[in-house]
């Protein structure tokens, strides 16, 4: 997918050195420059609280940017949202279409906010429609659809103005897996049939992977890679061997054995695993190779192994080697409440 | 600019309409509490004008007719100003991201959701006066005057409307908006004279009254009900109601077309 062909060079989103600190000191984009080319999915990936859907309402217009610069289909965001809006469609991470309204109803206000003329939106409303697959509901209220329902018709609402570029603020967000795969199925339909540009945020790491072309990984505001999927991977390169340390093994004894598993020159890199935790991952050319001497080098400085697996390097992987945490689904957020509350019982005693 | 004006405008205010008479909760109270301050405080106080220092103070022998037009200020208030807590629930849903992405003239927001208060509040205001005339109330100016009422109610509406939109752009929460709210409205009403004559009230008071807009609409109004074409309080009310309408309109763009909103 990363060298899709269909992908002409034509940069539909630019962005340049985008800093954004809010009042109170908290910067929560940090230098961030990327360009996003025409008819390409590219997804930003990154736990909660990383920045993305704060460069995302930068990009709609939506919040303005401390510094830097960026730029939709040529126009600058900050000094002209106007003309921006006209080019983009957004779909922000709640599901914002109006309960009380009929599914018809919302995309016929929202082709009113456009200013589309009468004839013309009744035909791209059964257009969006019949691509999101709602005809049958279209006259029922809102509150009456099922979560996926919504997140649809709230696509669909992004999409009646045919903007040139559709931004999906965590899309599958709170839905469940079967939806999910559903949704993921019309946006990359929508590439296809439209051939739209689209620029989605997403903490599910499998997301990223099935349906972007390219993803940019950001960690506390900074971005920290754009790459595809594929070569995200490639890059990490043969096996992975994740283990963690017989617990009953002291502070010094654990970096002992660390040290040593480094020394070993088939074992490029270790990361810790969700830190506190003790589990560790090393990232190794061949993984059966390597695992004698892993065994050997931890018995050389008496320490012992409390589990083993070997695997191939997912996007998980990857990620947690940009980051040096690991991004499992919801549960990042809770993870690093933890992680902070434990190293705020250690700075205590 | 501005048919792109009128059509945004039309469109946020197609969307408030909808919501409202979708919900017959909403409806059923917006005519039922005037009505009950109508049949209640009007029973409950027309033995007032039996006494006939009351009647002189009133300038009235019907309570009711005193009332009326107390009643209808009072509804266009409460229906006014609690506006901006449709702004925060855009917000919190996510529906105002959805207009502020779109093309949409952000002024055009405030603008479309007053032109529905005001078209509620007519309604409203009708009821009221059908049921008044249905308990015995006969107004100085007949038809023409209760017309001209209606106009000073929606004038009114658009300034209460209008502040609670400007506050909703700062409080992000409904519950602190109904506290600011409630805080605003209690004393405007007990300070006027929409339910008491200025004469009935201690001089510290009368003051007050003097200043408080809610006596501005409800002066005119009241002149139409119980004097006639009173010509100077017709022009001090609608000068005053317009000079306020200036100020909050000024405020509005200032808030939707100058602040980020979200």
């Amino acid at each position: 997918m990363g060298n899709n062909p269909e992908i002409n060079k034509k940069i539909q989103v630019e962005v340049e050195n985008l800093s954004k600190t809010f009042p109170g000191g908290i910067r929560a984009v940090d230098e961030v420059s990327f360009r996003v080319y025409e008819g390409e999915i590219f997804g930003f990936l990154g736990p909660n609280g990383a920045g993305k859907s704060t460069i995302m309402m930068i990009l709609t217009t939506l919040l303005k940017p401390s510094s830097g610069k960026a730029f939709i289909n040529g126009i600058n965001v900050s000094a002209n949202p106007q003309q921006v809006r006209m080019n983009i469609g957004y779909v922000s991470q709640e599901l914002s279409v109006d309960d009380m309204l009929t599914g018809r109803e919302n995309l016929w206000l929202q082709g009113g906010f456009y200013g589309i003329p009468a004839e013309e939106r009744k035909a791209r409303i059964a257009e969006v429609l019949h691509l999101v697959g709602l005809e049958e509901r279209k006259n029922s209220k809102v509150e009456t659809y099922s979560g996926g329902m919504k997140k649809r018709l709230d696509i669909a609402a992004g999409l009646l103005h045919r903007p040139r570029i559709l931004f999906l603020d965590e899309p599958t967000l709170g839905l469940d897996i079967q939806t999910r795969s559903e949704i993921w199925r019309y946006i990359s339909g929508l590439r296809q049939k439209e051939g739209m540009t689209i620029f989605l945020t997403t903490h599910y790491m499998e997301e990223a992977d099935r349906i972007c072309d390219r993803i940019g990984i950001i960690d506390h505001g900074r971005l920290l890679t754009v790459e595809s999927p594929s070569n995200l991977k490639k890059e990490m390169g043969g096996d992975l061997i994740r283990f963690t340390l017989n617990s009953e093994m002291g502070d010094a004894q654990t970096e002992r054995a660390l040290e040593r598993l480094r020394s070993i020159p088939a074992i490029r890199k270790i990361v810790e695993v969700d830190g506190g935790k003790g589990e560790y991952s090393a990232l190794t050319a061949s993984g059966e190779e390597t695992l004698p001497l892993f065994f050997a080098a931890l018995q050389e400085t008496g320490s012992s192994v409390g589990r083993v697996t070997l695997k191939t390097p997912s996007l998980d992987d990857v990620f947690l080697s940009y980051t040096g945490r690991d991004l499992r689904e919801e549960k990042v957020h809770k993870d690093q409440g933890l992680q902070e509350r434990f190293t705020r019982r250690r700075l205590q005693s | 600019m501005l048919s792109i004006y009128l059509n945004s405008t039309y469109y946020v205010c197609w969307r408030e309409l909808k919501r409202f008479f979708r919900q017959k909760t909403r409806i059923i109270m917006a005519l039922f509490q005037p009505l009950l301050w109508l049949v209640l405080m009007g029973n409950m106080m027309a033995g007032l004008t039996d006494n006939p220092y009351a009647a002189r103070l009133l300038g009235v022998d019907n309570y009711l007719l005193f009332m009326t037009p107390g009643v209808m200020v009072m509804s266009a208030l409460f229906g006014g100003v609690f506006n901006g807590v449709s702004l925060i629930w855009d917000r919190r849903l996510g529906f105002l991201q959805k207009m502020l992405t779109s093309p949409l003239p952000r002024f055009s927001i405030p603008l479309g959701k007053l032109a529905a208060i005001v078209l509620q509040i007519t309604l409203q205001m009708i009821i009221i006066l059908l049921v008044a005339r249905f308990l015995g109330v006969h107004m100085a100016t007949g038809l023409p005057g209760a017309l001209v009422m209606l106009v000073f109610c929606a004038l009114f509406a658009t300034v209460m409307g209008g502040i609670s939109l400007a506050l909703a752009t700062a409080i992000k929460t409904p519950e602190t908006l109904f506290t600011v709210v409630n805080f605003l409205t209690m004393p405007l009403i007990f300070s006027s004279n929409a339910i008491f004559p200025r004469e009935a009230m201690p001089s510290w008071l009368q003051i007050v009254a003097d200043y408080n807009p809610v006596s501005y609409t409800v002066l005119p109004m009241r002149s139409l009900a119980t004097s006639g074409w009173i010509w100077p309080d017709l022009l001090l009310g609608l000068g005053v109601l317009l000079l306020a309408n200036a100020a909050v309109f000024l405020l509005l763009f200032n808030r939707f077309e100058k602040t980020q909103l979200i």
